[in-house]
Protein backbone atom coordinates (compact mmCIF):
# COMPACT_ATOMS: atom_id res chain seq x y z
CA UNK A 1 0.00 0.00 0.00
CA UNK A 2 2.53 2.49 1.15
CA UNK A 3 4.68 2.11 -2.19
CA UNK A 4 1.63 3.14 -3.91
CA UNK A 5 2.23 6.59 -2.25
CA UNK A 6 3.28 9.66 -4.33
CA UNK A 7 6.53 12.04 -3.73
CA UNK A 8 4.08 14.78 -3.55
CA UNK A 9 2.24 12.73 -0.52
CA UNK A 10 5.28 12.20 0.77
CA UNK A 11 6.03 16.10 0.48
CA UNK A 12 3.18 16.82 3.07
CA UNK A 13 0.31 18.82 2.20
CA UNK A 14 0.51 17.56 -1.56
CA UNK A 15 0.19 20.51 -3.14
CA UNK A 16 2.65 23.96 -2.14
CA UNK A 17 -0.43 26.12 -2.61
CA UNK A 18 -2.96 24.98 -0.05
CA UNK A 19 -5.79 27.52 0.72
CA UNK A 20 -3.77 29.06 3.60
CA UNK A 21 -1.02 29.54 1.62
CA UNK A 22 -2.63 31.27 -0.82
CA UNK A 23 -4.52 32.87 2.27
CA UNK A 24 -0.81 34.44 3.42
CA UNK A 25 0.34 35.57 0.13
CA UNK A 26 -2.98 37.40 -0.37
CA UNK A 27 -2.55 38.81 3.27
CA UNK A 28 1.18 40.01 2.45
CA UNK A 29 0.10 41.67 -0.59
CA UNK A 30 -3.06 43.57 1.76
CA UNK A 31 -0.10 44.50 4.09
CA UNK A 32 2.32 46.23 1.35
CA UNK A 33 -0.77 47.97 0.20
CA UNK A 34 -1.38 49.01 3.50
CA UNK A 35 2.61 50.23 3.87
CA UNK A 36 1.85 52.24 0.30
CA UNK A 37 -0.99 54.16 2.13
CA UNK A 38 1.04 55.09 5.32
CA UNK A 39 3.57 56.37 2.96
CA UNK A 40 1.18 58.48 1.21
CA UNK A 41 -0.46 59.88 4.35
CA UNK A 42 3.10 61.07 5.85
CA UNK A 43 3.34 63.05 2.45
CA UNK A 44 0.07 64.70 2.86
CA UNK A 45 1.15 65.72 6.34
CA UNK A 46 4.39 67.63 4.86
CA UNK A 47 2.24 68.95 2.11
CA UNK A 48 -0.30 70.12 4.54
CA UNK A 49 2.54 71.85 6.48
CA UNK A 50 3.92 73.53 3.99
CA UNK A 51 0.73 74.52 2.49
CA UNK A 52 -0.34 75.90 5.55
CA UNK A 53 2.60 78.18 5.88
CA UNK A 54 1.95 79.12 1.75
CA UNK A 55 -1.39 80.32 2.98
CA UNK A 56 -0.36 82.31 6.30
CA UNK A 57 1.76 84.36 3.47
CA UNK A 58 -1.05 84.25 0.70
CA UNK A 59 -3.05 86.69 4.18
CA UNK A 60 -6.85 86.41 4.11
CA UNK A 61 -6.84 85.80 0.24
CA UNK A 62 -6.38 81.96 1.53
CA UNK A 63 -8.00 82.30 4.82
CA UNK A 64 -10.18 79.25 3.59
CA UNK A 65 -6.88 77.77 2.15
CA UNK A 66 -5.36 77.31 5.50
CA UNK A 67 -8.73 75.81 6.73
CA UNK A 68 -8.39 73.13 4.24
CA UNK A 69 -5.00 72.43 4.55
CA UNK A 70 -5.39 71.78 8.52
CA UNK A 71 -8.23 69.82 8.21
CA UNK A 72 -6.12 67.59 5.58
CA UNK A 73 -3.61 67.31 8.03
CA UNK A 74 -6.09 65.95 10.20
CA UNK A 75 -7.04 63.85 7.36
CA UNK A 76 -3.44 62.51 7.36
CA UNK A 77 -3.42 61.40 11.18
CA UNK A 78 -6.67 59.74 11.16
CA UNK A 79 -5.86 57.73 7.93
CA UNK A 80 -2.55 56.76 9.54
CA UNK A 81 -4.30 56.06 12.82
CA UNK A 82 -6.66 53.74 10.69
CA UNK A 83 -4.23 51.68 9.12
CA UNK A 84 -2.45 50.96 12.15
CA UNK A 85 -5.74 49.25 13.30
CA UNK A 86 -5.76 47.55 9.66
CA UNK A 87 -2.20 46.39 10.91
CA UNK A 88 -3.23 44.85 13.59
CA UNK A 89 -5.65 42.43 12.67
CA UNK A 90 -3.08 41.37 9.95
CA UNK A 91 -0.75 40.83 12.77
CA UNK A 92 -3.70 38.41 13.96
CA UNK A 93 -4.46 37.17 10.78
CA UNK A 94 -0.64 36.28 9.99
CA UNK A 95 -0.56 34.68 13.37
CA UNK A 96 -3.81 32.04 12.97
CA UNK A 97 -2.85 31.32 9.34
CA UNK A 98 0.64 30.61 9.83
CA UNK A 99 -0.63 27.78 12.26
CA UNK A 100 -3.02 26.73 9.54
CA UNK A 101 0.15 26.07 7.30
CA UNK A 102 1.58 24.45 10.09
CA UNK A 103 -1.21 22.74 10.98
CA UNK A 104 -1.26 21.02 7.53
CA UNK A 105 1.68 19.85 7.22
CA UNK A 106 0.78 17.64 10.42
CA UNK A 107 -2.34 16.99 8.93
CA UNK A 108 -0.97 15.73 6.10
CA UNK A 109 1.21 13.74 8.10
CA UNK A 110 -1.74 11.93 9.75
CA UNK A 111 -3.66 11.36 7.07
CA UNK A 112 -0.80 9.11 5.62
CA UNK A 113 -0.58 7.89 8.98
CA UNK A 114 -4.60 7.05 8.88
CA UNK A 115 -3.68 5.47 5.30
CA UNK A 116 -1.55 2.96 6.48
CA UNK A 117 -3.01 1.82 10.06
CA UNK A 118 -7.06 3.01 9.49
CA UNK A 119 -8.99 1.89 12.48
CA UNK A 120 -6.63 2.89 14.93
CA UNK A 121 -9.19 4.31 17.70
CA UNK A 122 -6.43 6.67 19.43
CA UNK A 123 -5.55 7.95 15.56
CA UNK A 124 -8.89 8.88 15.33
CA UNK A 125 -9.87 10.63 18.26
CA UNK A 126 -6.31 12.36 17.76
CA UNK A 127 -7.82 13.51 14.30
CA UNK A 128 -10.79 14.33 15.66
CA UNK A 129 -9.74 16.73 18.35
CA UNK A 130 -7.22 18.15 15.61
CA UNK A 131 -10.47 18.61 13.81
CA UNK A 132 -11.99 20.75 16.34
CA UNK A 133 -9.48 23.16 16.54
CA UNK A 134 -9.10 24.00 12.95
CA UNK A 135 -13.11 24.44 12.66
CA UNK A 136 -12.84 26.83 16.16
CA UNK A 137 -9.27 28.38 14.16
CA UNK A 138 -11.63 28.99 10.85
CA UNK A 139 -13.55 30.58 13.25
CA UNK A 140 -11.56 33.16 14.41
CA UNK A 141 -9.94 33.65 10.98
CA UNK A 142 -13.60 34.62 9.23
CA UNK A 143 -14.43 36.72 12.02
CA UNK A 144 -10.91 37.98 11.37
CA UNK A 145 -11.01 38.81 7.84
CA UNK A 146 -14.66 39.97 8.46
CA UNK A 147 -13.31 43.06 11.06
CA UNK A 148 -10.64 43.87 7.85
CA UNK A 149 -12.77 44.16 5.46
CA UNK A 150 -15.28 46.77 7.85
CA UNK A 151 -11.70 48.55 8.60
CA UNK A 152 -11.04 48.92 4.86
CA UNK A 153 -14.44 50.08 4.50
CA UNK A 154 -14.25 52.40 7.28
CA UNK A 155 -10.75 53.74 5.73
CA UNK A 156 -12.54 54.08 2.36
CA UNK A 157 -14.98 56.70 3.43
CA UNK A 158 -12.11 58.57 5.33
CA UNK A 159 -10.11 58.63 2.05
CA UNK A 160 -13.80 60.32 0.96
CA UNK A 161 -13.76 63.01 2.52
CA UNK A 162 -9.90 63.26 2.06
CA UNK A 163 -11.18 63.91 -1.43
CA UNK A 164 -13.74 66.59 -1.07
CA UNK A 165 -10.86 68.17 1.04
CA UNK A 166 -9.11 67.91 -1.34
CA UNK A 167 -11.23 69.43 -4.14
CA UNK A 168 -12.22 72.16 -2.00
CA UNK A 169 -8.53 72.95 -1.62
CA UNK A 170 -8.68 73.60 -5.20
CA UNK A 171 -11.42 75.96 -5.49
CA UNK A 172 -10.45 77.82 -2.51
CA UNK A 173 -6.76 78.04 -4.63
CA UNK A 174 -8.92 80.04 -7.36
CA UNK A 175 -8.90 83.10 -4.72
CA UNK A 176 -5.28 82.88 -3.69
CA UNK A 177 -4.98 86.02 -5.78
CA UNK A 178 -1.44 86.83 -6.21
CA UNK A 179 -1.08 83.14 -4.64
CA UNK A 180 -3.45 81.69 -6.98
CA UNK A 181 -0.82 79.34 -9.13
CA UNK A 182 1.27 78.19 -6.33
CA UNK A 183 -1.71 77.41 -4.15
CA UNK A 184 -3.32 75.59 -7.50
CA UNK A 185 -0.40 73.60 -7.92
CA UNK A 186 -0.28 72.49 -4.04
CA UNK A 187 -4.10 71.98 -4.29
CA UNK A 188 -3.44 69.93 -7.56
CA UNK A 189 -0.53 67.49 -5.95
CA UNK A 190 -3.61 67.09 -2.76
CA UNK A 191 -5.71 65.89 -5.59
CA UNK A 192 -3.09 63.48 -7.41
CA UNK A 193 -2.32 62.17 -3.47
CA UNK A 194 -5.44 61.18 -2.33
CA UNK A 195 -6.44 59.57 -6.03
CA UNK A 196 -3.13 56.96 -4.65
CA UNK A 197 -4.55 56.37 -1.68
CA UNK A 198 -7.90 55.86 -3.42
CA UNK A 199 -6.90 53.43 -6.26
CA UNK A 200 -4.65 51.79 -3.28
CA UNK A 201 -8.04 51.16 -0.99
CA UNK A 202 -9.79 50.04 -4.18
CA UNK A 203 -7.03 47.11 -5.01
CA UNK A 204 -7.81 46.06 -0.78
CA UNK A 205 -11.04 46.12 -1.17
CA UNK A 206 -11.27 43.86 -4.57
CA UNK A 207 -8.19 41.56 -2.68
CA UNK A 208 -9.14 37.56 -3.12
CA UNK A 209 -9.31 37.24 0.56
CA UNK A 210 -12.30 39.35 0.70
CA UNK A 211 -14.06 37.34 -1.91
CA UNK A 212 -13.21 39.82 -5.17
CA UNK A 213 -10.94 39.24 -8.22
CA UNK A 214 -7.61 40.99 -7.06
CA UNK B 1 5.81 0.77 6.17
CA UNK B 2 8.61 0.00 8.62
CA UNK B 3 9.56 -3.41 9.95
CA UNK B 4 9.81 -4.35 13.40
CA UNK B 5 11.51 -6.71 15.06
CA UNK B 6 12.15 -8.00 18.36
CA UNK B 7 16.10 -8.08 19.33
CA UNK B 8 15.43 -9.29 23.10
CA UNK B 9 12.59 -10.72 25.25
CA UNK B 10 12.39 -11.23 28.51
CA UNK B 11 8.96 -11.47 30.18
CA UNK B 12 7.46 -8.00 30.12
CA UNK B 13 10.68 -6.44 29.07
CA UNK B 14 11.02 -6.19 25.43
CA UNK B 15 13.35 -4.64 22.60
CA UNK B 16 11.99 -3.80 19.43
CA UNK B 17 13.48 -2.60 16.44
CA UNK B 18 11.82 -0.41 13.91
CA UNK B 19 13.63 -0.62 10.92
CA UNK B 20 14.03 -0.50 7.04
CA UNK B 21 10.54 0.93 4.49
CA UNK B 22 10.79 0.32 1.60
CA UNK B 23 8.31 3.54 0.45
CA UNK B 24 10.16 5.72 2.12
CA UNK B 25 12.25 7.72 -0.55
CA UNK B 26 15.96 7.94 -1.30
CA UNK B 27 16.60 11.21 -0.51
CA UNK B 28 15.45 10.74 3.22
CA UNK B 29 18.35 9.15 5.34
CA UNK B 30 16.97 5.64 6.51
CA UNK B 31 17.02 5.46 10.42
CA UNK B 32 16.19 2.88 13.12
CA UNK B 33 13.76 3.28 15.98
CA UNK B 34 14.15 1.26 19.31
CA UNK B 35 11.10 0.29 21.20
CA UNK B 36 11.79 -0.72 24.36
CA UNK B 37 8.55 -2.24 26.52
CA UNK B 38 8.76 -2.92 30.14
CA UNK B 39 5.60 -3.89 32.33
CA UNK B 40 3.13 -2.54 30.04
CA UNK B 41 5.23 0.92 29.28
CA UNK B 42 7.24 1.92 26.54
CA UNK B 43 10.13 3.87 25.98
CA UNK B 44 10.35 5.15 22.07
CA UNK B 45 14.04 5.86 21.46
CA UNK B 46 15.11 8.09 18.75
CA UNK B 47 11.69 8.79 17.43
CA UNK B 48 12.81 9.72 13.82
CA UNK B 49 11.79 12.30 11.27
CA UNK B 50 8.35 13.81 10.80
CA UNK B 51 8.45 12.86 7.86
CA UNK B 52 8.58 9.11 8.62
CA UNK B 53 6.27 9.40 11.61
CA UNK B 54 3.14 7.54 9.08
CA UNK B 55 5.23 4.59 9.06
CA UNK B 56 6.92 4.79 12.54
CA UNK B 57 3.48 4.83 13.92
CA UNK B 58 1.87 2.23 12.02
CA UNK B 59 4.70 -0.24 12.56
CA UNK B 60 4.61 0.55 16.13
CA UNK B 61 0.98 0.73 16.73
CA UNK B 62 0.65 -3.22 15.28
CA UNK B 63 3.18 -4.45 17.96
CA UNK B 64 2.69 -1.80 21.31
CA UNK B 65 -0.59 0.85 22.26
CA UNK B 66 0.73 4.05 21.61
CA UNK B 67 -1.02 5.49 24.12
CA UNK B 68 1.51 3.52 26.62
CA UNK B 69 4.40 5.11 25.56
CA UNK B 70 5.89 7.31 28.48
CA UNK B 71 8.70 8.52 26.98
CA UNK B 72 10.95 9.34 24.48
CA UNK B 73 14.52 9.28 24.17
CA UNK B 74 16.70 11.49 22.02
CA UNK B 75 19.96 10.82 21.76
CA UNK B 76 20.58 14.09 20.31
CA UNK B 77 18.65 17.34 18.33
CA UNK B 78 18.87 16.00 15.02
CA UNK B 79 15.72 16.29 12.88
CA UNK B 80 16.25 12.24 11.92
CA UNK B 81 15.86 11.98 16.21
CA UNK B 82 13.69 13.76 17.22
CA UNK B 83 11.38 16.16 14.99
CA UNK B 84 8.39 13.86 14.74
CA UNK B 85 7.99 14.92 18.57
CA UNK B 86 4.88 17.03 18.32
CA UNK B 87 3.30 14.46 16.40
CA UNK B 88 3.78 12.01 19.10
CA UNK B 89 2.43 14.27 21.55
CA UNK B 90 -0.93 14.32 20.20
CA UNK B 91 -1.32 10.74 21.74
CA UNK B 92 0.22 11.66 24.82
CA UNK B 93 0.44 15.01 26.23
CA UNK B 94 2.24 13.65 29.09
CA UNK B 95 4.94 12.03 27.76
CA UNK B 96 8.13 12.75 28.72
CA UNK B 97 11.28 13.70 26.31
CA UNK B 98 14.51 12.87 27.55
CA UNK B 99 17.50 14.71 26.34
CA UNK B 100 20.76 16.69 26.83
CA UNK B 101 20.82 19.48 29.40
CA UNK B 102 22.31 21.29 26.09
CA UNK B 103 19.36 21.28 23.89
CA UNK B 104 16.56 21.44 26.36
CA UNK B 105 15.55 24.99 24.78
CA UNK B 106 16.35 23.87 21.11
CA UNK B 107 14.48 21.22 21.14
CA UNK B 108 10.82 23.11 21.92
CA UNK B 109 10.66 24.09 18.47
CA UNK B 110 10.08 20.77 17.44
CA UNK B 111 7.04 20.66 19.66
CA UNK B 112 6.44 20.06 23.54
CA UNK B 113 6.57 22.29 26.74
CA UNK B 114 8.37 22.94 29.47
CA UNK B 115 6.39 19.80 31.03
CA UNK B 116 7.77 17.40 28.09
CA UNK B 117 11.53 17.95 29.07
CA UNK B 118 14.02 15.91 31.12
CA UNK B 119 16.92 17.44 30.56
CA UNK B 120 20.02 15.13 31.06
CA UNK B 121 23.42 16.32 32.81
CA UNK B 122 26.72 16.01 30.94
CA UNK B 123 27.50 12.74 33.42
CA UNK B 124 24.41 10.95 32.13
CA UNK B 125 21.57 9.68 34.39
CA UNK B 126 19.40 6.87 35.48
CA UNK B 127 15.97 6.56 33.68
CA UNK B 128 13.19 3.99 34.96
CA UNK B 129 10.52 2.61 32.69
CA UNK B 130 8.32 0.95 35.12
CA UNK B 131 11.12 -0.36 37.71
CA UNK B 132 13.45 -1.20 34.86
CA UNK B 133 16.23 0.42 35.13
CA UNK B 134 18.12 1.94 32.11
CA UNK B 135 21.09 4.48 32.17
CA UNK B 136 21.99 7.29 29.30
CA UNK B 137 25.63 7.04 28.60
CA UNK B 138 27.83 9.92 27.49
CA UNK B 139 28.82 10.12 24.03
CA UNK B 140 29.49 14.11 23.76
CA UNK B 141 30.88 15.11 20.88
CA UNK B 142 29.83 11.54 19.12
CA UNK B 143 28.56 13.17 16.72
CA UNK B 144 26.39 16.37 18.83
CA UNK B 145 27.80 18.31 21.45
CA UNK B 146 25.12 17.05 24.02
CA UNK B 147 24.92 13.14 22.80
CA UNK B 148 23.96 10.81 25.17
CA UNK B 149 23.15 6.77 24.22
CA UNK B 150 20.93 4.74 26.43
CA UNK B 151 22.14 1.53 27.87
CA UNK B 152 19.88 -2.08 29.42
CA UNK B 153 21.81 -3.82 31.81
CA UNK B 154 19.26 -6.48 31.88
CA UNK B 155 19.16 -7.05 28.35
CA UNK B 156 22.66 -6.13 27.48
CA UNK B 157 21.95 -3.68 25.03
CA UNK B 158 23.70 -0.29 24.19
CA UNK B 159 21.69 1.96 21.73
CA UNK B 160 24.30 4.32 20.55
CA UNK B 161 22.85 6.96 18.41
CA UNK B 162 24.71 7.58 15.52
CA UNK B 163 27.74 5.76 16.84
CA UNK B 164 27.80 2.72 15.23
CA UNK B 165 25.76 3.87 11.76
CA UNK B 166 26.28 2.40 8.16
CA UNK B 167 24.76 3.80 5.01
CA UNK B 168 23.92 0.53 3.49
CA UNK B 169 23.40 -0.25 -0.05
CA UNK B 170 20.02 -1.62 -1.12
CA UNK B 171 21.40 -5.11 -1.47
CA UNK B 172 22.08 -5.21 2.35
CA UNK B 173 19.39 -4.14 4.23
CA UNK B 174 19.39 -6.95 6.98
CA UNK B 175 18.99 -5.46 10.67
CA UNK B 176 21.91 -7.53 12.09
CA UNK B 177 25.68 -6.80 11.20
CA UNK B 178 26.52 -10.09 8.99
CA UNK B 179 29.84 -9.74 7.76
CA UNK B 180 31.94 -7.18 10.07
CA UNK B 181 34.51 -6.67 7.33
CA UNK B 182 32.30 -6.25 5.00
CA UNK B 183 29.75 -4.06 6.77
CA UNK B 184 32.16 -1.68 8.03
CA UNK B 185 33.29 -0.21 5.06
CA UNK B 186 30.07 1.54 4.83
CA UNK B 187 30.24 2.93 8.30
CA UNK B 188 33.82 4.45 7.62
CA UNK B 189 32.59 8.06 6.10
CA UNK B 190 29.99 8.06 8.14
CA UNK B 191 32.38 7.75 11.72
CA UNK B 192 35.15 10.04 10.06
CA UNK B 193 33.40 12.82 8.78
CA UNK B 194 30.57 12.79 11.72
CA UNK B 195 32.40 12.37 14.83
CA UNK B 196 34.02 15.15 16.15
CA UNK B 197 36.26 14.57 18.54
CA UNK B 198 39.30 12.06 18.80
CA UNK B 199 39.38 12.46 22.53
CA UNK B 200 35.52 11.76 22.77
CA UNK B 201 36.11 8.70 20.92
CA UNK B 202 38.55 7.51 22.92
CA UNK B 203 36.33 8.46 26.61
CA UNK B 204 33.45 6.50 24.94
CA UNK B 205 35.66 2.88 23.74
CA UNK B 206 36.93 3.47 26.92
CA UNK B 207 33.48 3.57 28.92
CA UNK B 208 31.96 1.30 26.17
CA UNK B 209 34.87 -1.81 26.93
CA UNK B 210 33.57 -1.51 30.49
CA UNK B 211 30.10 -2.68 29.83
CA UNK B 212 28.47 -5.89 29.38
CA UNK B 213 27.05 -4.85 25.77
CA UNK B 214 25.39 -8.48 23.58
CA UNK B 215 24.13 -5.56 21.47
CA UNK B 216 25.16 -2.20 20.22
CA UNK B 217 22.00 -0.82 17.78
CA UNK B 218 23.09 2.28 16.09
CA UNK B 219 20.57 4.50 14.83
CA UNK B 220 21.31 3.91 11.02
CA UNK B 221 22.08 0.53 9.69
CA UNK B 222 22.41 -2.90 11.45
CA UNK B 223 22.34 -4.14 15.15
CA UNK B 224 26.14 -5.24 15.68
CA UNK B 225 26.36 -8.67 18.10
CA UNK B 226 28.26 -10.85 20.18
CA UNK B 227 31.77 -10.62 19.11
CA UNK B 228 30.75 -7.82 16.40
CA UNK B 229 30.40 -5.14 19.32
CA UNK B 230 33.66 -5.44 20.56
CA UNK B 231 35.34 -5.66 16.99
CA UNK B 232 33.06 -2.53 16.51
CA UNK B 233 34.67 -0.28 19.51
CA UNK B 234 37.96 -1.62 18.70
CA UNK B 235 37.63 -0.23 15.39
CA UNK B 236 35.86 2.77 16.42
CA UNK B 237 39.25 3.48 18.91
CA UNK B 238 41.56 3.46 15.92
CA UNK B 239 40.09 5.16 13.29
CA UNK B 240 40.57 8.99 12.82
CA UNK B 241 37.60 11.17 13.61
CA UNK B 242 37.30 15.01 13.16
CA UNK B 243 39.16 15.60 10.53
CA UNK B 244 38.11 17.36 7.48
CA UNK B 245 40.58 19.18 4.22
CA UNK B 246 38.98 21.96 2.29
FE1 LIG C 1 22.85 12.91 14.12
FE1 LIG D 1 21.36 10.16 12.67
Amino acid sequence: MTAELTTSQWHGSGNGTSGAALDLLRIVRINEEIKRVVAVAFKINIMALNAIFLAKRAGNAALGFGVLSNELRVFSKDLRESMISLTRLIHDLVAEVSVVLQESRQDALFRRTLAQCSGNPMLDSVLERRNAQHDSRAQRISGLRRSLRLAVDDAARLVELGGVLAKSAKIEAAYGAGFASSLGQVSGEFDGVVEEIRSSLEILRRSKFFGGSA
Amino acid sequence: MKTTQTIFEDGTHKWTAIVRDPAKPDYLIDTNEYLVQHAGQGLLLDPGGAEIFPAVFSALSAEFDPSKLTGIFASHQDPDIISSLALWLEFNPQMKCYISWLWESFIPHFGGTAETFVALPDEGAGISLAGLPLQAIPAHYLHSAGNLHLYDKQAKILFSGDVGAALLPPDKQGVFVEDFSSHIRHAEAFHRRWMASNEAKRQWCERASHLKIDMLCPQHGAVYQGDDVQRFINWFDELHVGVIRV
